[in-house]
């Protein structure tokens, strides 16, 4: 019970993390970053490789780069470094000039050739068997197969859930966070208002990068392995749905999503009764999803918890001729 | 009716006015091309400061996209733009703006899910809070600067009479009060050059005049105004000089009064 319990809650944490940095990127600032999911894999990835001594030292049944055997907390610094510095060349590519649907197909493409070169590439990353055995977090002075450290383990991803939580409330509530508002709204108009858009753009796509590595690090970091069949595009799809489902641009939407849709409703349905032929109640899985992005899109389009209005502090005091046009439409 | 002219947050931010003599903008030889369409052709004007300098034209005469060209919303596909003695052509359209230069446009351009007060902080320079970093640093590093530009906001919500909508969403504007919001976003940059692209199209007849009213108040507290517009009889009020554009081209410059005398532009443009 204890696994089960701890392994949901750090499912919950990651795609609590992962849908923070999506609604920032898309919700608050337009940009529909359908390759999403690669950069939690880079996170995973990297944590994994740093974390796992050289490949020759495990009999050599897998085979990676680096296996540097770093100690905890460098390789979860580092997967989060590496989804930050992975923005930069996409984003590059991809913001820079292409407009926002552009965008989105350019970046399903890359999620789909990131997949089929790290599958085709086994000198790399260990292709389609993927990494394993990857060493917990400290799992060298503690036993990480005892309560107390699946339970340690949980509260150190519920905690960093929190810290990008707060995270996630400054930026929105700031003024770069209305500015980000702004250029999804209209980017010419913030342009010609001396908004860098790009620079705008390409900040909050590094931020969710980041984010996005540190989810994929607490995640090999629990299940010890990572493999491409763990972050095919559609995962991407399931995280949108979560947002969408939530409110976008609103945090507290962000985290209902995570826990209503990657959490809840995929674990829902592991306690249906097996119906028809194998593989079909994943399959309706998908069908559930897509017509739940349909449904809110089209009913509730703001989702659960829409994005909050702004509304300041009343003045001190009150200006005459402020009222003249109250009644005007 | 009139309106008031408080200094405040209107008029160019010191120490950056321009000479009387000197134009404030000068454009030269300046064209941009759509693959192979000439919308703009070898366009040359001067724009004085301190004086509201009317663009007209017919449909298509390319002056929206000579707007765009000179705010750099559009690169020109040829020919040079000076911005205040400084050489402006290869700045983008945010770096211009952050100069002074500052457009609006044809069509309603509001941040349609941000309130009224917040389309005017959207648009203000200088504050902390407007980076990743201070955004992350929290309230407290920001909070002096937000103050500020609110208050300034508000001073320019209550010179155009829009405080009651303060924070509504701007979606819910009629085209008037989207206009208004326009300018007065433009105007919390402080701008030393706004262009006004057809600011009172689309707008409500009672409403047009107030337009003008501010047009005028802006430019007696020194504001220097390019005007795309169609309203001919607010171009003859307000304007000097009057810039006639047809087909890419100017083909006339001078008083309304004088243009009218013009056959050439009268066949192009004032007919009727």
């Amino acid at each position: 019970m204890t696994y089960y319990l701890t392994t949901i809650l750090v499912y919950a944490a990651v795609d609590i993390l992962a849908c923070l940095a999506i609604s920032l990127q898309f919700g608050v600032s337009g940009i529909v970053n359908f390759s999403f999911i690669i950069f939690q894999a880079a996170g995973a990835y990297t944590a994994g490789v740093l974390s796992l001594p050289s490949d020759t030292e495990n009999g050599g049944f897998q085979t990676y780069i680096l296996g540097l055997h770093l100690s905890f907390p460098l390789p979860w610094i580092g997967a989060t470094l590496v989804g930050a510095l992975l923005a930069i060349p996409i984003g590059l590519v991809a913001l820079r000039r292409l407009r926002s649907d552009y965008q989105a197909i350019a970046m399903l493409v890359l999620s789909v050739i990131a997949s089929l070169v790290v599958t085709n590439t086994p000198a790399f990353l260990d292709g389609a068997a993927g990494l394993s055995l990857v060493p917990q977090p400290l799992s060298d002075k503690f036993n990480p197969y005892s309560e107390g450290y699946l339970w340690a383990y949980t509260a150190g991803a519920l905690v960093l859930a929190v810290i990008v939580f707060f995270i996630a409330q400054r930026v929105i509530n700031s003024p770069y966070g209305r500015s980000l508002r702004a250029m999804r709204e209209n980017e010419m108009a913030a342009n010609a208002l001396g908004k860098n858009a790009v620079a705008l753009k390409m900040t909050v796509f590094i931020l969710g990068g980041a984010i996005a590595g540190l989810s994929g690090a607490i995640l090999i970091g629990f299940i010890t392995t990572w493999a491409p069949s763990t972050w095919l595009y559609p995962e991407t799809l399931i995280l949108f749905a979560a947002v969408i489902v939530g409110g976008r641009g609103n945090n507290f939407g962000a985290v209902l999503g995570a826990l209503l849709v990657p959490v809840g409703f995929e674990e829902a349905t592991r306690y249906l009764p097996p119906i028809g032929p194998p593989g079909l109640i994943p399959a309706l899985e998908w069908v559930c999803i897509g017509g739940l992005i349909l449904g809110f899109l089209w009913f509730r389009p703001r989702g659960v918890l829409p994005e909050r209005r702004r509304v300041f502090a009343a003045r001190r005091t009150a200006v005459a001729g402020g009222e003249l046009h109250a009644g005007r439409d | 009716m009139p309106v008031e002219t408080d200094a405040i947050a209107l008029t160019p931010a010191s120490g950056q006015q321009p000479s009387a003599e000197r134009p404030l903008l000068v454009a030269r030889h300046v064209s941009r091309h759509f693959e192979g369409v000439r919308a703009v052709e070898d366009v040359s004007i001067d724009v004085l400061p301190g004086r509201i300098t009317g663009l007209i034209g017919p449909n298509g005469a390319g002056k929206s996209t000579f707007l765009a060209v000179l705010a750099g919303t559009l690169p020109a596909s040829s020919g040079e733009i000076t911005f205040d003695g400084e050489d402006v052509t290869a700045l983008p359209a945010f770096r211009r703006a952050r100069r002074g230069l500052v457009r609006t446009f044809q069509l309603p351009s509001e941040f349609a899910q941000l309130t009224v007060l917040e389309n005017l902080l959207a648009a203000a320079p200088d504050n902390r809070g407007d980076s990743l970093l201070g955004a992350i640093l929290g309230k407290r590093y920001w909070k002096a600067d937000e103050d500020r530009l609110v208050e300034q906001a508000r001073v320019l919500l209550d010179r155009f009479r829009m405080s009651a909508k303060e924070s509504d969403y701007a979606s819910s504007l009629s085209g008037g009060q989207k206009r208004l919001v326009e300018i007065m976003r433009a105007l919390m940059l402080r701008p030393r050059l706004l262009l006004l692209d057809e600011p009172m199209s689309g707008v409500h007849p009672s409403i047009v005049g107030e337009i003008a009213d501010y047009c005028e108040a802006l430019r007696d507290d020194g504001l220097t105004i390019l005007m795309v517009e169609h309203e001919l009889h607010m171009i003859e009020r307000m304007c000097n000089p009057v810039i006639v554009m047809a087909q890419g081209r100017v083909i006339g410059q001078g008083t309304m009064a004088a243009l009218r005398q013009q056959r050439e532009i009268v066949d192009a443009y004032l007919v009727g």
